[in-house]
């Protein structure tokens, strides 16, 4: 009998222990992802480890990369920060073209340097909450030698609908992506329209795609 | 310009304009007849393939088609001389020994950035600056090694652009420079005065000069190759991507937002409605 109440309250304790990981576990995997600098380090990690991944081949290493960078980038926010005032001037169709253009054009364009890894690193050095509720972290890629090859990238995320941090620009080098581009879209825009956009955008694409193979 | 040599988008600047940091830079000779800008200068859109007839103006940027003119002449040069030149010393030089060059050509820079680091009142920093050339001139087998870095002396990107930039000048139009390239009215001004501070071996043949300042400019290039012609690769409008990355990195610059240790402050965007989203 008494075996039988040590077991049932071993039972219980257990019992209590598994419900205490779990929520210690429920409470722990929103917090993570309520972290920015979390998501960068994870969306990094993950990053670094397809590209030590001897067994892939080029592609299937590009599509891996390329999945992850579209998990935690929030690509329909940027491509309206690109765009900015002339968001408006696009239809909904032409702004749907326009994400897929330049999304496509982004991942050729950066895919490519996936070949030329050489075990890089990425080390968060730093993160804080901008006047606006965004984040930025910041993260030097390690190049080895003394450092004085090491870049530096910030990345500024955004909350989403969801809950999730999403990035929504890239600063490489104190160079704002969003403010590059928009830069360069805001003189095509203004003297061709979004067509002349969608056009240029598709076309660089396509050159680059016959360029690879 | 341009000291910080981590291969940077920023930095792309270099691509037209590697010489720039170079110590004995001439004197800009547009600044003094920026007059002749917009009116003179037919817009051309051969280089861009953006039609800039109906362009508009860009606030910074109000002599854009005589910039375009000079920048395509530019990157002609680099295409057609700089470049495969670079390439072929890429093939040829180890990267420890182009590093080796670059970390020479960048102690040479000491005396600029000692005399930009006091007009900017950085004590700290010049003195800094100078525990570095010391260290690396002497440790570090005149220049060519950075043991300093070790000891937290890190290489500093300052020029007399910067101090103007610091003590309240605007940067004025957007200025393409034959040659040289990316720059602005304030910061084609200061080369003069960097020029000046700099370290200028006169006792030294003008070839000797000359060939030493190719081959910084050479194997400066060389260590871009991929950047250059990645940015080429992603940017619709690569004068606009130079110009823009160029307010962007100088901007940086003159905050000192460009260190790399993280007490800096960073990713702060001078255009504070940069990211709000368009409705």
């Amino acid at each position: 009998m008494s075996i039988s109440t040590t077991s049932r309250s071993d039972h219980r304790r257990a019992g209590a222990l598994l419900a205490t990981v779990a929520a210690v576990v429920l409470a722990v995997a929103p917090a993570h992802a309520d972290d920015p600098r979390a998501v960068v380090q994870h969306t990094a990690d993950q990053v670094v480890a397809v590209l030590k991944d001897g067994a892939l081949g080029p592609d299937q290493r590009k599509d891996k990369v390329q999945q992850i960078v579209l998990d935690n980038v929030d690509f329909p926010t940027l491509s309206k920060l690109v765009l900015a005032r002339n968001w408006a001037r696009f239809s909904p169709e032409q702004q749907q073209q326009f994400q897929h253009e330049f999304e496509s054009h982004l991942s050729q364009t950066y895919g490519r340097r996936l070949d030329s890894y050489k075990n890089e690193t990425v080390d968060i050095v730093g993160d804080r909450q901008e006047a606006n509720g965004d984040w930025t972290v910041k993260s030097m890629i390690r190049r080895g030698g003394s450092g004085s090859d090491d870049i530096s990238v910030d990345y500024r995320l955004r909350k989403n609908a969801q809950g999730q941090w999403k990035i929504i620009d890239f600063i490489i080098e104190q160079v704002s992506l969003v403010a590059n581009f928009r830069a360069q879209f805001q003189d095509i825009v203004a003297s061709g329209g979004p067509d002349r956009l969608l056009k240029l955008l598709h076309e660089k694409t396509a050159k680059g795609e016959s360029f690879q193979s | 310009m341009g000291r910080s040599l981590c291969a940077s988008l920023a930095l792309l600047s270099l691509a037209t304009a590697p010489v720039a940091r170079a110590a004995d830079a001439p004197v800009p000779g547009p600044v003094a007849e920026p007059g002749a800008g917009p009116a003179l200068v037919e817009p051309s859109e051969a280089e861009s393939g953006v039609p800039d007839s109906t362009a508009p103006a860009n606030p910074n940027d109000p002599w854009e088609g005589m910039n375009r003119k000079i920048f395509w002449f530019n990157d002609q040069i680099d295409v057609y001389v700089l470049e495969p030149t670079a390439r072929g010393w890429n093939w040829v030089m180890p990267q420890p020994v182009q590093r080796g060059i670059s970390n020479f050509f960048g102690n040479l820079r000491f005396p600029i950035v000692f005399v930009n680091d006091a007009f900017q009142a950085k004590p700290l920093q010049a003195l800094k600056e100078l525990g570095r050339f010391a260290v690396n001139t002497t440790i570090g087998a005149v220049g060519i090694l950075d043991p300093a870095r070790e000891l937290g002396l890190d290489q500093q990107d300052e020029d007399f652009g910067q101090t103007l930039g610091v003590w309240g000048v605007p940067a004025g139009p957007y200025l393409v420079i034959p040659v040289l390239g990316a720059s602005n009215c304030r910061d084609a001004g200061a080369l003069a005065v960097d020029t000046a501070a700099s370290i200028s071996p006169w006792y030294l043949e003008f070839f000797v000069t000359a060939g030493a300042r190719i081959v910084d400019v050479v194997n400066t290039r060389s260590r871009f190759l991929r950047e250059v012609a990645e940015a080429k690769e992603a940017a619709l409008d690569y004068y606009t991507f130079v110009r823009n990355a160029y307010e962007q990195r100088r901007a940086a610059l003159i905050e000192d937002r460009t260190s790399h240790d993280d007490t800096t402050p960073y990713g702060v965007q001078t255009d504070e409605h940069l990211y709000d989203v368009p409705q």
